[in-house]
Order: structure tokens, then sequence, then C-alpha cells
């Protein structure tokens, strides 16, 4: 029965009693409990139902954890490349309204600058209050929440968890939330998407990451034939070397960068050939050719500073010329090293590059000289 | 259990000891299998009601102590001995240790009276039940010392409650057992028992009936009524929901028990647990037969008995088998309906008690003894005793006129009294609000 009024409705419930008789009341008490009390020996498995019993038995049995379950953060690694997302951007120690993340950028060892990857991970499990900001503000995806929830411990100390103990592999996520990550697929998809379009011709995975997964690949492949199936455990333990690798790739990068940026190309391909892999090779002969560029625009300046440039211009135009020449002096003591390659190939490019900066260099240095 | 022993002793052994000692020690023996018997029940009760409990709220119950939880009650049992034992400083010392003696002792005394299958009984006491519930009444003095000596007002205002609750509901109790006393003659539990052999009708009030073991007081008007006024105050006096006034946890604590710890607490609990298995089980005995059921009679019939010694021991063993394991069956299903009751029951208030008790059960149970008055005459009286109409009747004849008869009489004074009763209490209610009016001018 539904009572109209101005504001809505009111609806009064008709529970098809009439006046109760003596004892009656008492006796459809009692009906009640004995409804329960019989129907309590089935289990309730749907919570719409009224009777039956829907204990869960915990230690014995567990409720399945929703997808979006959270309950302490985790770290991702790829399993087979143990590439880790994380590239210590600092967002997640930002957003912590409890601020119990702390993350240790890493370094190149060589010149001390930083590098887009995590050497120390903290999180103190006994301060976190679950709120899955980090996980949210994450721009990699690499950090998540976990639905372990039986972290109980003897002391504090051990719930303070370091990266070691944060990496989990990608897989494991998967396994228990899926849908989540579908969902941070697609938008990193989304996004890579959109940065293709922006620009086209810079986005693309690194030539050197896909030799490295394809190397990973057939390792797991014939560590997977062998084993027979143990390729999780192999995906799950590796994180650390991987991490080394990428700072140091990086490092040489950034270090061939800075030699094409002081014009003085041939020290970068001198010494990189004596250690380095294919990979970095490549980046020498990049570094080379770079140099040899800035050598040239260096010595086509100065010829015709003086023409149009005030004296402040022609100073630095000077200064750019001795340094190039300095550069030029140290280029053409340097090519023997340049006899140490590790590929054939590769070590010719280099040379090649050193013999093109010296000539540059050189010429640079007879330009300024007849001046 | 003498003649058992004086078999051993006198006849197999050949020594020759006086009857005084084999009586010392047939006694001795069953007492000492009624003190390990009583405090089994209480184990056995508190799970029961735990897990039927749990179950009526949809819940599992203790079931991690061993196979269903069946060693719950030993490891509470641990748990209660290795208490650490508190006497308030400010308690009577004396008072306050011997109180749950005075409590539990009755309680086993009471199994002195109670048998357990076909002549299995320790004394049978031609004055058994007005011993059964004479002792039972003593524990009040228990709980009245536990009170006092505490001195906490909580467990004076507790055993108060107690007290007051006990003393108002043994009256409707032993009332409405009157009008079985009044019916079967005899004080004797034993005999109460061998009355109701029968189908439905007693063998002793029409002896055509066949006797399956099944003419229990229960099927008559009179038993009915008895029935359902002795269950509501043995509930009070068992102190059980909705009457577990004198220990209501969420007004005084725990009551009189309020100052108790470890055993001494625990030794409440034994007898409060006793003393509800007592109850059931002198429920099922005085309305529901005790051993009676189909089969027993016929099998005790051809067991050794004084009345027939030439029978054989295997049908002595059949017959307490079944007779003990129908009488249990009936103890423990009254437990099952007073957690029943427990479950879907409210606390009653302290006046709500006393009006139930004083003014609808004791005029019921009042009304109740002259109905079995009417049952009496119209079933064994004759001309002899003044009612000359009744000569000629069969008994069958006799037995469904008295039926009739205590039926109309309960019903209709059943109904009168409800109806008086519901009055009177909204009458009270509508009281209370022109008081409440009066002094908080609020309408």
């Amino acid at each position: 029965m539904t009572i109209e009024m101005q504001r809505g409705s009111v609806i009064v419930m008709d529970r098809r009693r009439g006046k109760l008789r003596a004892g009656q009341g008492l006796l459809q008490g009692l009906k009640v409990v004995w409804d329960h009390w019989a129907g309590s020996f089935r289990t309730n498995d749907n919570f719409s139902k009224i009777h039956g019993t829907f204990t869960v038995e915990y230690p014995d049995e567990r409720l399945p954890m929703p997808q979006a379950y959270r309950n302490m953060p985790v770290l991702l690694f790829d399993d087979e490349s143990g590439h880790e997302l994380c590239t210590g951007c600092y967002q997640c120690q930002r957003i912590c309204p409890p601020q119990v993340i702390h993350i240790t950028q890493a370094k190149d060892p060589v010149t001390g600058k930083m590098v887009p990857a995590a050497t120390e991970f903290i999180i103190e499990y006994d301060a976190c209050m679950s709120c899955g900001f980090c996980a949210e503000v994450c721009p990699f995806d690499s950090i998540k929440m976990d639905h372990v929830y039986e972290l109980s411990t003897a002391d504090r100390v051990s719930l303070t968890m370091r990266k070691t103990q944060l990496n989990r592999p990608i897989s494991y996520y998967t396994g228990i939330a899926p849908d989540l990550w579908a969902e941070a697929q697609a938008g990193a998809m989304k996004k890579l998407q959109g940065s293709i379009k922006r620009r086209p011709d810079v986005i693309g995975l690194a030539a050197s990451l896909t030799e490295k997964i394809k190397a990973r690949r057939l390792e797991l492949a014939a560590a997977g034939q062998v084993a027979g199936g143990g390729g999780q455990e192999a995906g799950v333990a590796p994180a650390a070397p991987a991490a080394k690798l990428t700072p140091e790739e990086k490092a040489a990068k950034l270090a061939a960068m800075k030699a094409a940026k002081q014009a003085g190309g041939a020290p970068a391909p001198a010494e990189a050939p004596v250690e380095l892999s294919p990979a970095d090779a490549k980046a020498a002969k990049l570094a080379a050719i770079k140099a040899a560029n800035a050598a040239k625009q260096a010595g086509a300046a100065p010829a015709e500073a003086p023409v149009e440039l005030s004296p402040a211009d022609a100073k630095a135009a000077k200064l750019a010329a001795i340094k190039a020449a300095n550069a030029a002096k140290q280029a053409g003591a340097v090519p023997a090293p340049v006899e140490v390659p590790s590929t054939p190939l590769d070590a010719k490019a280099a040379r090649l590059a050193a013999i093109k900066a010296a000539n540059a260099a050189k010429q640079a240095a007879e330009q300024s000289n007849n001046e | 259990m003498q003649d058992v022993v004086n078999q051993v002793i006198n006849t197999s052994f050949g020594w020759g000891w006086p009857s005084w000692a084999i009586a010392l020690i047939g006694y001795l023996i069953v007492a000492a299998i009624l003190f390990g018997i009583a405090p089994f029940q209480m184990l056995f009760l508190t799970l029961y009601e735990r897990r039927a409990i749990a179950r009526m709220q949809d819940r599992i119950g203790p079931n991690r102590v061993g196979p269903e939880g069946a060693f719950q009650p030993l490891a509470d049992g641990v748990k209660i001995f290795t208490k650490e034992d508190i006497v308030p400083a400010a308690a009577d010392q004396w008072v306050h240790f011997i109180a749950p003696c005075v409590v539990v002792a009755p309680t086993m005394f009471m199994f002195a009276v109670l048998p357990w299958g076909p002549g299995m009984v320790p004394v049978d006491m031609n004055l058994g039940l007005l011993f059964f519930f004479a002792i039972s009444s003593v524990s009040a003095v228990g709980l009245m010392m536990a009170g006092w000596a505490s001195s906490n007002k909580f467990a004076l205002v507790g055993a108060m409650r107690a007290v007051a609750q006990m003393v108002s509901y043994e009256i409707p109790a032993v009332l409405s057992l009157l009008a079985i006393v009044m019916v079967t003659g005899s004080l004797s539990i034993v005999e109460l028992i061998n009355y109701q052999g029968g189908l439905f009708i007693s063998t002793r009030d029409v002896a055509s009936v066949p006797d399956w073991g099944l003419g229990w007081f229960i099927f008559s008007p009179v038993g009915f009524l008895a029935f359902i006024a002795f269950f509501i105050a043995a509930l009070a006096e068992g102190e059980r929901t909705p009457f577990d006034i004198p220990e209501a946890d969420s007004e005084i604590v725990a009551g009189y028990m309020t100052e108790y710890s470890g055993m001494k607490f625990g030794l409440f609990y034994l007898a409060q647990y006793v003393l509800n298995f007592l109850l059931c089980a002198i429920t099922s005995i005085i309305f529901f037969g005790g051993w009676q059921g189909p089969g027993v009679g016929w099998l005790y019939a051809q067991a050794i008995t004084p009345a027939n010694l030439q029978g054989d021991w295997i049908f002595n063993v059949l017959a307490g088998v079944l007779g003990v394991f129908y009488f249990l069956l009936k103890t423990y299903g009254f437990f099952f309906v007073m957690v029943w009751i427990r479950g879907a029951y409210a606390r009653l208030r302290i006046d709500q008690l006393m009006d139930f008790g004083w003014k609808f059960l004791i005029p019921l149970t009042l009304v109740n003894i002259f109905s079995a008055a009417i049952w009496v005459g119209l079933t064994k009286w004759g001309a002899a005793d003044g009612l000359a109409f009744v000569e000629g009747w069969s008994p069958l004849m006799r037995w469904a006129v008295a039926f009739a008869v205590t039926l109309i009489l309960n019903l209709g004074a059943y109904l009168f009294l409800a109806r008086i009763f519901a009055q009177s209490q909204d009458e009270r209610t509508r009281q209370d609000d022109e008081v409440l009016e009066q002094l908080t001018n609020v309408a």
C-alpha cells in the first residue's frame, strides 16, 4: 500500500497479520527463530536470501578478493626482460599522505647524472594507510595495490619493505586484477598513440631494447625447453641485473651527447669501443657524427664572424675556435686506441668518424690560424 | 545397585559383610557415578546451547576444538581453572567463599531422586517430588549469600531479583505439579512415571488401553495446562531468557556473580546448567513420561526385577538403554526448547515478570487444580464417594467426559485470564503515561 503525499510517497508494509490473539505473537516469534535454525543447515551462497549459514571459515576458506581491492602497494617489473617499470619520478613519494614512500634515484656512476630508474624504493607498510593514491598517480603503471592482507610480523621494522621485497612480475598483477591491468594497458596504448601522432619521427621502441627483449625471449625459450615451464619463476627472480644495465646504457648515451656538445667528438668514440656492447658502439658512432658536424659548424662560423658580428660574438667565436683546435689536437693524438674494436664494422665506423672529426678540426684550426 | 554389590561380595566372594556396609558401598558407587555425570551434563549443555543458538542466528558456533567443537567445554574448563581467584577486599570472606558451594550442593542432591530408566533411580522416595522442589529452593539462600557477601550493589540487586523471582515462580510451579499429584495420588517420582503407560490415555484411567508407554499427562487438558505453566515457571527458576533478570548483563553486570572469578564463577555456572538439566529432566518425567516409550515396558517386564526373579539380565540392559535413551532424548529436547526461547524472546522487566507470575500463572494453575479435581472425580470416584451418576459409564466414557469438561474449563479460563491480563497491562501502561505526563508536562 502506498500513501501519496506532496513530497513523495510513503510505503506502508502489509505484513498480512490481523489482530493477534493472546499468545499468538509469541508463537510467531518462535516460528521465525525455528525457520532460521532449520535453514541454517544449508549454506547461503547468495546474500539476497534470509536463511542459511554464510560463514566463511577464514583460515581454511577465503573469500575471493574483488579486483579493485587494495591493501598495500607493490612495484611491477616486466616478466620477460626484468625491466622495472619505475622510473623514480617521485610522483608517488610526493602524493603519499602519510609520507611512507622513499625513493633513491639511480645515477650514472661516471657522470653523476640522474637516470630514469630507482636504485632503492622503500615503503613503510606499518604506516601506509592503503589509500591507493600512489597507484593512481603513477604515470608508468609501475606501482599497484596488492591483495595480500596477512602481513602480521613480530616487530615493526620487518614491515619496512625494500625494493627487492616490493618487486612483483606483471604476470602476478594480471593474475589478481586482469581487468585493471587491461585498463592500464589500454590507457598506456592511447597515450602512446597520441604521442606518435604528435611526434611521428621520434617515438618508437629503442633499438637497444628490441634486441635485448629478443635475446631474453630466446633465453627464456631455451630455459623453458630445458626446465619445461619454469619460465615464470625465471621471470620472477632476476630484476637487479637488468636494472644495472639500463642506467649504464643511458649513461653512455648521455656521455656521447655531452661529447658532441663540446665539439670534441673524438674522445667519446675513442674510449667507447674499448669496453662497450654493440649498442654502445652505435651510440658512439652517432656521437662521432654529431661531433663532426659540430666541428664543421664551428669551422664555418668564425669565417663569417668578423663581417657582421659584434666584438663579443667575435670573442666567443675565437674562444670556440681555440677550443676546437685543442680538441683537434687531442683527436690527432688519439686515433691509435681506435684500433681496439669489438666488432670490425663498428670499429671501422668509429675510426672513420674519428678521422672525419680530426679533419674537420684541422680545417677549423687552419682557418683560425689564417685569420 | 545394593543387590548387585550384595551378590558380588556375599555370594561370589562369600565374605558375609553386614547389610549396612553393603548399603553404604552401593550408595557410594551410585553417588560417585552421579557426581561424575552432573559436571559432564554441564559441559555438554554449554556446547549444545552455543551450537544451537548459533544455528538460530545463522552462525556455525564453536567448531575449532576437536571434531565439531566437541572439546570446546574442556578448553573452557582449562581456562576457567587457570584464572585468578579474586575476592574483593570489602567482601565477607567466608560467606563469599561458601556461597558457590551452597548453590551447587542442592543441584547435586536433586539427582538423588531422579529416575534415569526403568528401575534406575538412586533413591525411590515416596516424597520424591516434594524433596526435589524443596531442595531446589535452597539454592536461593546461596544466591542471596553470594550477592550479600560481595558488598557490591549490582551483586546485591541481582541476588534480590533472583530470590524474588525464585520465590514467586515456585508457587505456580508447585501448584501446577499439585494438579498432577492429585491425578496420580502419589508424590513418588517413580510412581508418577509408572502412571504414564498406555497410548494417549493412561492405563490407570482406562485399563483396556494398550501399553505403548505413551500415556503421558501432556495428552490430557489438565496435564497440558500444567505443563505450560510449569515450563514457564521452570524457565524463571533456572534463570533462563526471558526470565534472566537476576543476571541481566546489560543492567547489573552479572547479578550475584559479579564479584566472582575463576572456578567460583565456574561453580555458579555449573549449578545453573545442572539446574537447567534437572528442570528439563523433571519436565520430561512429569509430563512426558520420563523413560516411558514404545518398547521399554515390554522389555522391562522380562528383565530381572523384584517382581520377576526369573528374568533374563539382557533385558535389564536393553530396557535400561532404551529407557535412558528416551529420557535423555526428551530432556535434551526440552533444553533445545529453552535455547529456542532464548533465541526468540527479549528479557522481561521485573514488574512484568511479577505481574505475569502473580496475576496470570497463579490463577491459571488454581483453575487447573479445580480441573484436576473434576478429572479425578469423573475417572476414579464412584457412588461410594458421592458421584452416583457415573455408575454404569464405561471407563472410556468416563475418560472422554472428563477430557471434554476439563478442556472447556481450562480453555475458557485461559482465554478469560489472557483478556483480563491484557486489559490490566493496557491500563497500567495508560496510568504510567498519565503519571509521566503530569511529571513532565509533555503529552
